[in-house]
């Protein structure tokens, strides 16, 4: 027993050490040349295709139970007119953008580790090597770069969808007319929470994607592993991606600097 | 011609290479023989640079890869190809682009010229109906000659294979063996081939080295290779039996 607890510490370290090497890998390549500028426009395609279906519908989802969760209870309350406001305001400020870091570590982070880690097993990266190309600079960047710029686009597009699903829910449920809920949105609009919303998306996927990348680049071994290592990927991302979220939250409440 | 002297390569875990001492020479094909896992494939990523060892020096044409900065090694390595275990193509990319990646990438030619080079080696190893194939439509032996036209294309002095016929049915085997001995006889590429397929060996090899417990315990021709009584034939000899046996005990 005691040995397994060791084996698996074990894993989890050298899972922890490799994330953190492609930090280091990450920028060193990050600023020489040749910049894979192709590379990343066929990464932003792709993330774009895989994720934006998955994202969406999730965001709708979200919009549909925050809208029925805020308009029961101020419903309970005797300010239903409000359910717009307080949907919008969870939306926008917190569950879009926490929401859409998760689902795009589960989908784009896996097939990160996933694809990388089959590479590696297969001689792939060091087939790059003996080509005189460095696989950092042609497989991991494009693809950091790709998820910085797509999970914010996603969450635009995310926020449009759950908003337009809410408003149309709460018209439906609780009779709150379209006009009234738009008030509320603008309302809520005139405090940065997008601005914030889209920063918060774009650290979680440079961290998604740089510890996805990182840990199918120092992979070793065979389809077992990659199983165990594509599992590492995805606890390990959640946990970056709710621990950014809250970090995110008390530096802000701490420094008030989104309100200035 | 590369120089192997007192080659060491250790895993944290366990030793690989100790004491390694190997001479390629210029214009054959040398075949390194040995059991599974006892760091053949090893020995081809030291050469190239893809593995560090511990101590000892490799020289390709004078050059030393061991130790090397990282812009000499990527010089040093235009001059080998080397053939992965699976092939290793790039998944995402059809035979014609994979074969051209080397090119491209490194935008050595125009784009008309690469077209016509890829063609050239794709008909060298048989493959030109294919460029518009995806590497997964592909056997594994046409994969492999997909990989050696990849591995030529940058035209190096030195070709290495890594257990070219493994995995691979008796047919399949066949090709890639008939493909190795025209590379050598079309364009005298000096060739290090490791694997533990004696039909391959008994084919392609000008000489033959035996890799046993880190280091090369015999280096002689091929001819004198395969006579009863050469620590050669007595180690596909006692591979065979020793195969045999263990298959013969599990069926029991």
């Amino acid at each position: 027993m005691a040995r397994v607890r060791s084996e698996a510490a074990g894993e989890w370290l050298h899972a922890a050490s490799s994330a953190t090497s492609m930090y280091g890998n990450f920028f060193y390549w990050l600023f020489r040349e040749p910049f894979p500028i192709r590379q990343l426009g066929d990464q932003i395609v792709n993330v774009m295709l895989d994720a934006v279906s998955v994202n969406v519908v999730t965001a709708i989802v979200i919009g549909l139970i925050m809208a029925w969760t805020a308009g029961w209870n101020s419903l309970k309350f005797s300010v239903v007119n409000w359910s717009g406001a307080a949907t919008v305001y969870l939306l926008l400020s917190e569950a879009v953008t926490m929401f859409g870091g998760l689902i795009f570590a589960a989908k784009i982070g896996t097939a990160f580790t996933v694809e990388i880690g089959s590479m590696q097993m297969s001689g792939q990266l060091d087939a790059l090597r003996l080509m005189a190309v460095e696989p950092v600079q042609h497989i991991v960047i494009p693809r950091v770069l790709a998820s910085v710029i797509c999970l914010v686009f996603l969450n635009m597009l995310s926020q449009g969808a759950a908003i337009l699903a809410s408003m149309i829910a709460v018209r439906w449920w609780f009779d709150i007319s379209f006009t009234i809920f738009l008030q509320h949105v603008f309302e809520v609009l005139r405090h940065p929470i997008l601005t914030n919303s889209y920063i918060r998306s774009a650290i979680m996927a440079f961290f998604i994607s740089i510890n996805a990348c990182g840990l199918g680049f120092y992979f070793n071994g065979g389809a077992v592993e990659l199983g165990r290592t594509t599992t590492k990927s995805i606890v390990l991302n959640f946990i970056v991606v709710i621990s950014i979220d809250c970090l995110y939250g008390v530096m802000d409440q701490l420094t008030g600097w989104s309100a200035i | 011609m590369i120089r192997i002297r007192d080659l060491t390569f250790a895993f944290p875990e366990r030793p690989v290479l100790w004491g390694l001492s190997l001479t390629i020479e210029e214009s054959l094909t040398t075949v390194v023989v040995g059991r599974s896992g006892i760091g053949k494939s090893v020995l081809l990523k030291c050469i190239t640079g893809l593995l560090a060892p511990q101590s000892g020096s490799i020289t390709i044409d004078g050059e030393e890869v061991v130790g090397a900065e990282k812009k000499d090694l990527l010089r040093i390595r235009r001059k080998t190809g080397m053939l992965f275990q699976e092939g290793a193509l790039f998944d995402s990319l059809t035979v014609f682009e994979n074969v051209a990646f080397p090119l491209s990438y490194h935008k050595l030619y125009p784009a008309d010229e690469i077209a016509r080079k890829v063609q050239d080696y794709l008909e060298l190893v048989g493959m030109a109906d294919y460029a518009q194939a995806m590497p997964r439509e592909l056997s594994g032996g046409m994969k492999r000659k997909v990989a050696v036209a990849r591995a030529m294309i940058l035209e190096p002095r030195y070709l290495l294979y890594d257990e070219p016929t493994a995995g691979l049915d008796p047919s399949s085997a066949a090709v890639v063996e008939a493909m190795i001995m025209r590379l050598q006889a079309e364009r005298s590429i000096t060739s290090l081939v490791v694997t533990h397929d004696i039909d391959l060996t008994r084919y392609v090899a000008d000489r033959i080295a035996l890799l046993e417990d880190g280091h090369i315990v015999a280096l002689m021709p091929r001819d004198e290779a395969f006579h009863p009584g050469s620590p050669v034939y007595e180690h596909f000899i006692e591979s065979r039996e020793r195969i045999r046996q263990e298959k013969v005990s599990e069926v029991q």
